[in-house]
């Protein structure tokens, strides 16, 4: 399995409050690995510090080996770790389509004079991102709202538009931010399968933020539990379960 | 109509752009000298309304250093035309390029992360203080008495020639609107939507959005520049009074009229608002009553402007951003 982020050591402090304490863990390739934890465990400061929202105190976040702690968020998205957010990050007023093709801003082509030009470089690059975008819509059969304002859809398909978005430019590594919070049990299995899909098919590494214990233990390769900001265990879904510091911890039942 | 395929739709979208330049060419066949004028300054009010709309509309930032951007085209047109007999129309490009930095500087404030209400009044501060540098700088401005343009000819014909002046600002004009369609209907121009919709959100998308909002402010001071520029050729005077307030709220008015955002909208809210104020001469006294009564109504009905109610009418006039096909 290649090894695609490695997280050493990572700790965010804001003024006295310690959010992130030295957290570690390594995530391979196709593989997902969910972080779970009561609240105000530190599961989005996690996420904040590796995509460069949130400035480390300490530690460092590697992509394939690469330094990238230090980046911006724009950045380390170039890098090829996309993220999603949790109360939802689509465009309401672009479109299904539009939101799709902001996914695909590093990968169009054309500097911004070309665009200003209508240069030939830009239209067919523009032209090729559209295709794709379509595609992407197709295989969620999602191809007919294209032109739907982002925010007239329900939240399931918003869920899905967001993902869709995320994952267009092919990045090798995924934050989901709780993605199927909000979501009917239908489409919360629907996307439970997309996210697994991803992993299996595309070997994309999915760091996956999800409150729902029975979806993680399902969907799962790996699990990292957290409590007051620091790593309490690790392990396959069958290992955690079992675990004692866990339950005590987490689950709150010793 | 509703069905119609998109190709269909944005070849049409084409045909009935280039169709009003060019059927507005035979204009100056219809108009008389005084109706010639008003044309022209609805043309400039095009090119500020654009400007200002891509700002607040597009970008979603209150600031309204745009009479400063209009003022600081002006000035740099006029200067370069008085001072050092530069052509007048060498002077379209530079005061552009003045604009350009006026926008770079209005956009540092945004990008230090003041937004809203603080923007709004720091971007208000930059028109005053230019209005404040106008009065000043005499030797340069001439303070209060502002500076007139020297006569000049073009291809023979006098500059005071409100034909020759029409086919002048018609061709800055369709070559700026062209290149801010181009802008928003592209990568740039769903960046710039992005960012006033969830900068956060922007950002983990790989898109540069300090970049963005730098060149969209940029872009906006080049627009509202050259139209300064037009404007000094325009009335063949250039005063401080004419880059202060009255100026920023008319440009707001036809922004709102218009549409917030909308390139269509900006065109519309201009020539209207130009235009009306012609129409209310009949009422001598009530002008500027009837001028915020209709204003108001106009809102009231249509919140989001005069270009709703075409997109309502035909989806050929729904602004996409984003293009198929060339």
């Amino acid at each position: 399995m290649t090894l695609l982020l490695e997280t050493t050591g990572l700790s965010v402090r804001f003024s006295g409050l310690t959010a992130l304490d030295g957290v570690s863990f390594r995530l391979e390739e196709g593989q997902i690995r969910a972080v779970i934890g009561p609240n105000g465990a530190g599961k989005s400061t996690l996420f904040n510090a590796i995509s460069g929202y949130v400035a480390p105190t300490s530690g460092s976040v590697l992509l394939k080996g690469e330094e990238l702690t230090k980046l911006t968020p724009h950045e380390i998205a170039e890098k090829g770790i996309r993220r999603t957010f949790q109360n939802g990050g689509l465009f309401p007023e672009l479109t299904v389509l539009e939101n799709v093709l902001t996914g695909l801003h590093a990968q169009t082509e054309g500097s911004f004079l070309d665009i200003l030009l209508g240069r030939a470089k830009t239209l067919e690059s523009e032209a090729a991102m559209i295709a794709k975008a379509r595609d992407l819509l197709k295989l969620m059969s999602m191809d007919h709202m294209a032109d739907t304002r982002a925010g007239d859809l329900s939240g399931g398909q918003q869920r899905i538009v967001e993902i869709v978005r995320t994952v267009a430019s092919d990045p090798p590594v995924l934050l989901l931010d709780e993605p199927a919070v909000g979501l009917s049990p239908v489409a919360r299995a629907q996307m439970m399968d997309i996210i697994k899909r991803l992993a299996g098919e595309k070997g994309v590494g999915i760091l996956l933020i999800e409150h729902a214990v029975e979806l993680v233990m399902a969907a799962a390769d790996r699990i990292l539990v957290m409590a007051a900001g620091a790593r309490i265990a690790e392990g396959t879904p069958a290992e955690i379960r079992e675990d004692r510091a866990v339950l005590e911890a987490y689950l709150g039942h010793a | 109509m509703t069905n119609m395929p998109t190709s269909r739709q944005q070849s049409l979208r084409t045909v009935l752009f280039w169709a009003v330049p060019v059927l507005l060419l035979f204009l100056p066949l219809a108009t008389n000298a005084y109706t010639q004028f008003i044309v022209n300054g609805m043309l400039i009010s095009v090119l500020v309304t654009l400007g200002f709309s891509l700002v607040i509309g597009n970008l979603g930032q209150l600031a309204f250093a745009n009479t400063a951007f209009f003022g600081i085209g002006a000035y740099v047109s006029a200067i370069l035309s008085a001072k050092l007999g530069i052509p007048w129309i060498l002077t379209v490009p530079v005061a552009g390029a003045f604009g350009a930095l006026g926008g770079f500087l209005a956009s540092v404030a945004a990008l230090r992360g003041i937004r809203s209400y603080y923007l709004a009044i720091i971007t208000l501060a930059f028109g005053e203080l230019m209005r404040w540098a106008y009065l000043h700088a005499k030797p340069l401005t001439g303070g209060t008495d502002g500076m007139a343009m020297p006569r000049e000819t073009m291809f023979g014909i006098s500059l005071s020639d409100d034909t020759l002046k029409f086919y002048i600002f018609l061709a800055v004009t369709v070559l700026l609107v062209k290149g801010t369609l181009n802008l928003l209907r592209s990568r740039f121009g769903r960046a710039v939507m992005a960012v006033r919709e969830n900068e956060i959100a922007t950002a983990s998308l790989a898109i540069p959005t300090a970049r963005v909002i730098l060149a969209t402010f940029a872009w906006s001071g080049l627009v509202v520049g050259c139209a300064g520029a037009l404007f000094a050729r325009h009335v063949g005077h250039v005063f401080p009074e004419s880059f202060g307030m009255l100026q920023l709220i008319a440009s707001f008015a036809m922004v709102l009229v218009g549409g917030l955002g909308s390139v269509l909208g900006a065109v519309l809210g201009a020539v209207l608002l130009t235009a009306l104020p012609e129409y209310l001469r009949a009422f001598p006294g009530m002008e500027e009553l009837f001028f915020g009564l209709i204003v108001a109504a106009v809102l009231v009905a249509m919140p989001k402007g005069l270009a709703s109610l075409l997109r309502r009418a035909s989806p050929i006039f729904i602004e996409r951003h984003y293009r198929e096909g060339a």
